[in-house]
């Protein structure tokens, strides 16, 4: 009942905030948007207020009472001074780097000020809410007192390949005198798109699979580069047998050189066959990374679209971006 | 993550200043090795920090607890339940806070910790330097606490410090306003106070040497000021404290029937009915006392004092009493009638005590006595001649009277002949007595210092005096004060005049009056100094429901609670929003340049043309704009642009010349603009 009901009043506010804090790509905090409530220190603290006020009270000392006053005129004054820390301070949004599903995606978020203003002890993270039930992430701290800007980011883990928004990025702050919180929860719209989790395996099981394999794609025995090690047979030529380990006391081996005939290989949709989708775009999203490190041409047909063969870091960018967005058109 | 909640180094350092601070008044009236205790635990926390010491473990924590716990108990056995106590108990759990405090949240405890034992400091005193002290110490906690939620490492002490006092200023209107309108309330349970502090001022025995003691002193013992503009002469200034009438040979003692005097004082009263002792003559002086807390219920009033609030208790010997112990400034309302008679008739039970002397000692006085009262036909020739042969012999007035044996009256009278006026009073009572005259010994203070700034007098310890009251048939009890005889400076001038020379007078003072009072503006500042005391202790020490409800009552006219209620909460709001907006520096709208202002026009005559820049919408996203929803200005539109932000965002602080001309650029472009805008505009408005 009590969980119940918490979800609907969590329900209600992110509601609520999606009526009143659209999503914008730069936004200045003011009294709209800014809350305070005192936090447990705080709390103490008026309890002390309460306890010099009780004993002002009782032993009828003039200047306890006015002990008592100050504190609570203190309490007031912070809770006026944590509101203009964040008053007037100005938030937007930076362009953010693709991740992998699994990993931190960063965030990049300006923070600025108007040249008057001091913001200090500025705590910005994405709190934990219902609708990404991922935990709080870490908290990133920042001042805004010698510059007028500052860049920060703020983490998350990206748990869900495709489109990946980002929660409301919360901006707090308990400064000057700890007693209270406030705190403004903004939508900067920040997004980022999360690439399939890669899938490490050992592609040499593609030699099996269906045609369009990797190594379809290799002449055997050729002398460019060096692809593994097979028993000596007699007749192999000594300049192949790998000296080294017959030094370690192995047995003789034959260092197996091969040439690439045909670079162009091509990653298809059914070599994957039998595994599920997210497993499948895993699996491929790893042959992308592995076969762009080493600098093949390579080609990818997924159900839809087909990439013609090229290399680089822009074809990479290009394969693993539509491997992100599969399915989601 | 983890990091954050460890304490930064400046907090700590400001948190140990605070600790210390606050620790440093109440040092003085703890024992000493709590302070040392105290010592100990700053420097162990400051070890800690830098890492020479380890927080304590366990087992010294149980040790610690242990031993707190005896020392409290020991403490309630050695000096009571009371307000010593257990401020040295808080002050002790405090120091052991502060050594095992390793988180943020453990220092907002010893910050609340420092607020109460400031709190405490008002306990004992509520002087001028006390409240001024405490604002430093809530100054440096509230470093401490600023300290501690600055995550820059670059912010400065100076900074910190700077932040701290300007919040402390801005938080003083609310609490002044709060102080004055919020409604005070009577005590929730009686309270006990400290039974251990050592009393101060003239006390209930009076042995040679007592006052001498308090001579030495110059502290203030109370202040006065009448009402009405009277003035007093010097001599007339006696403050009676108290009447002792018992004399075992060393030690004048006053009669107790029971352990109270307030329950002494009713007794009393109920035999014989106050007004039936005294007959009251002349007009009454009105005047108010405001006593320094000595620790004892007795009060200080002229002859005859009447309690105007009915607030006091009278004593059996016209002596007044509070109810309780003062610990704390006391002030109250006094008037006296200086010409009346006090106890016509003597009962028989009184002059029997008032007669009393020690059997077997001071052979010789008790002969002179009754040698020279057959000389004379009355009691008051009597009294005469006695103070005629304090006046003709080789009597000395100091403090430094040689020491007296078993027969002291004797030896005093006829072998030292030197001493202090409880020397004088105490021998001129026992002469009395031993004539068969009745008398007894009144101590409290004589003369006085004028304060000319605020009009009040001011009476110090070293006022300390004891004269006689002797009884005379039909008169009743007439003060003499041998002193005078021997001394008339004392009574006319005062004691700094008559002890001008005696290098024991105020010895124990440093700075005192008398030292003061050799330099002119050295005296100026001191009697300006507690003028402002004084005005202090009136206006903010003194504020009470009493006048709080007077000041009411001159608002509102009748008080009701609604209207404290609407009172209160409206001036409060008054002040917090008065507050809120010099916090809240508003943002002023941006202060416009011509070329601002410029551009600003050409969007105006852009958006006639249906080319409305949209709030928020930057120049560059504008100008894209306009260049995709009508590419025939996009020549234009973008030379402006570029040149706009070229002049406002990338080039700054340029010369006024500069300026003039950048403008002038900008209009010769706008110029072309316009050439194209009317056509478009026709053109719409034929279409």
């Amino acid at each position: 009942m009590a969980f119940s009901l918490r979800e609907a009043l969590n329900k209600n506010y992110l509601r609520w905030m999606a009526k009143n804090a659209p999503p914008r790509d730069e936004i200045t905090l003011n009294r709209k948007n800014i809350f305070i409530v005192p936090t447990r220190n705080g709390l103490l603290f008026i309890f002390t207020s309460g306890l010099v006020f009780i004993a002002a009270i009782n032993y009828a000392v003039s200047l306890a009472f006015a002990l008592a006053f100050l504190m609570v005129s203190i309490f007031i004054l912070s809770i006026f001074h944590s509101f203009n820390n964040l008053n007037q301070l100005t938030l937007s949004s930076r362009s953010t780097q693709d991740v992998f599903c699994g990993e931190q995606a960063c965030f990049r978020v300006q923070l600025s000020r108007s040249p008057k203003r001091r913001h200090e002890s500025l705590e910005i993270n994405f709190p934990n809410s219902a609708a990404h039930p991922t935990g709080n992430s870490t908290i990133s701290y920042t001042d805004l007192a010698a510059r007028d800007t500052e860049e920060v980011g703020v983490f998350t883990v990206a748990s869900q390949r495709g489109e990946f928004k980002a929660p409301r990025l919360r901006v707090l702050t308990r400064f000057p005198l700890g007693l209270c919180r406030a705190w403004s929860v903004v939508d900067l719209s920040l997004h980022c798109l999360v690439y399939p989790r890669p899938v490490p395996f050992s592609m040499n099981q593609l030699d099996s699979g269906a045609s369009g394999g990797i190594d379809s794609a290799i002449k055997r025995e050729g002398s460019e580069d060096f692809y593994g090690l097979r028993d000596y047979v007699p007749g192999d030529s000594l300049r192949q047998v790998a000296w080294k380990s017959v030094a370690r006391g192995q047995s003789m081996q034959i260092k197996q050189f091969v040439d690439y005939v045909d670079n162009k290989i091509w990653l298809d949709w059914d070599m994957f066959y039998g595994f599920n989708l997210e497993e499948r775009l895993s699996r491929l999203c790893y042959c992308v990374i592995q076969l762009s490190k080493a600098g093949n041409v390579f080609g990818m047909r997924i159900p839809g679209s087909e990439y013609p063969p090229a290399t680089g870091p822009d074809h990479r960018k290009k394969l693993l971006r539509a491997l992100a967005r599969y399915g989601a058109e | 993550m983890e990091l954050n909640y460890q304490i930064p180094r400046p907090a700590l350092i400001w948190t140990l200043a605070a600790v210390t601070l606050v620790l440093l008044p109440q040092s003085i009236r703890m024992p000493i090795w709590i302070s040392v205790v105290a010592l100990l635990c700053v420097c162990w926390r400051a070890l800690i920090h830098n890492g020479k010491l380890d927080y304590p473990s366990r087992r010294v924590r149980v040790v610690v607890v242990l031993f707190t716990l005896i020392v409290s108990l020991l403490q309630v056995r050695n000096i009571g339940i009371g307000l010593d106590s257990a401020a040295s108990l808080l002050a002790l759990g405090f120091v052991f806070k502060l050594i095992e405090m390793q988180k943020k949240r453990d220092i907002y405890v010893v910050i609340s910790l420092c607020f109460v034992m400031s709190m405490v400091a008002f306990l004992y005193s509520q002087s001028v330097l006390t409240t001024l002290y405490v604002v430093l110490v809530i100054t440096v906690t509230m470093g401490a606490m600023i300290a501690l939620n600055r995550s820059s490492s670059a912010a400065s002490y100076s900074g910190t410090a700077r932040l701290a006092m300007k919040i402390s200023m801005q938080a003083l209107p609310l609490a002044i306003v709060l102080f004055i309108v919020f409604p005070r309330i009577a005590p929730l349970w009686a309270v006990p106070m400290q039974a251990g502090v050592n009393s101060t001022g003239v006390t209930n025995e009076m042995s040679p040497g007592d006052i001498s003691q308090l001579a030495r002193s110059a502290e203030l013992a109370f202040r006065v000021q009448f009402e009405d503009e009277v003035e007093l002469a010097h001599e007339q200034l006696y403050w009676r404290g108290l009447v002792l009438d018992q004399f075992d040979g060393v030690t004048w003692r006053r009669t107790r029937n029971s352990s109270s005097y307030s329950l002494a004082a009713s007794l009393a009263n109920s035999r014989v009915s106050y007004e039936d002792r005294i007959r009251t003559l002349g007009e009454p002086v009105n005047y108010n006392v405001i006593l320094e807390p000595t620790q004892q219920p007795w009060l200080f009033g002229l002859h005859l004092a009447d309690d105007v609030n009915d607030e006091l208790f009278s004593g059996r010997n016209f002596e007044l009493f509070n109810d309780g112990r003062i610990t704390q400034r006391l002030s109250y309302d006094l008037r006296s009638h200086l010409q009346s008679q006090t106890d016509v008739l003597l009962l028989d039970s009184s002059r029997n005590r008032n007669l009393e002397l020690p059997d077997d000692v001071n052979a010789r006085s008790l002969e002179f006595a009754r040698e020279l009262r057959a000389s004379v036909s009355t009691d008051r020739e009597y009294v005469n001649s006695v103070l005629a042969h304090f006046r003709m012999n080789q009597y000395f007035y100091t403090l430094n009277a040689p020491l007296l044996g078993a027969n002291r009256i004797d030896e005093f009278l006829f072998d030292t002949m030197a001493g202090f006026c409880e020397h004088y009073a105490s021998s001129f009572t026992y002469l009395m007595r031993a004539a068969g005259v009745p008398a007894r010994v009144v101590v409290g203070y004589q003369g006085a210092e004028m304060n000319p700034y605020e009009n009040y007098l001011m009476v110090y310890q070293y006022n300390a005096h004891a004269w006689s009251e002797v009884w005379f048939e039909g008169e009743g009890w007439i003060r003499f004060d041998p002193t005078g005889a021997v001394s008339p400076t004392r009574i006319e001038l005062g004691v700094q005049e008559a002890l001008r020379d005696d290098p024991a007078f105020m010895e124990d003072d440093l700075f005192s009056a008398a030292i003061f009072g050799g330099v002119g503006w050295l005296n100026t500042m001191r009697l300006r100094l507690d003028a402002i005391e004084y005005e202090w202790n009136q206006l903010v020490v003194n504020y009470d429901e009493d006048i709080q409800l007077e000041l009411f009552e001159g608002l509102l006219g009748e008080v009701t609670k609604l209207k404290v209620t609407i009172l209160v909460a409206t001036l409060a709001l008054i002040v917090i929003v008065g507050i809120g907006f010099t916090v809240i520096n508003i943002e002023r709208r941006i202060q416009r340049t011509p070329i601002n202002k410029f551009y600003l026009r050409v969007c105006k005559e852009l958006a006639k043309v249906n080319l409305v820049r949209r709030k928020g919408e930057g120049p560059i996203a504008f100008r894209d704009r306009v260049c995709a929803e009508r590419p025939e200005f996009a020549e234009a539109v973008t030379e402006l642009t570029d040149l706009y932000v070229q002049l406002t965002y990338v080039e700054k602080s340029v010369s006024e010349a500069q300026k003039k001309t950048d403008l002038q650029s900008l209009k010769v472009v706008y110029a072309k603009l316009k050439t194209e805008m009317p056509v478009l505009a026709g053109l719409r408005r034929a279409g």
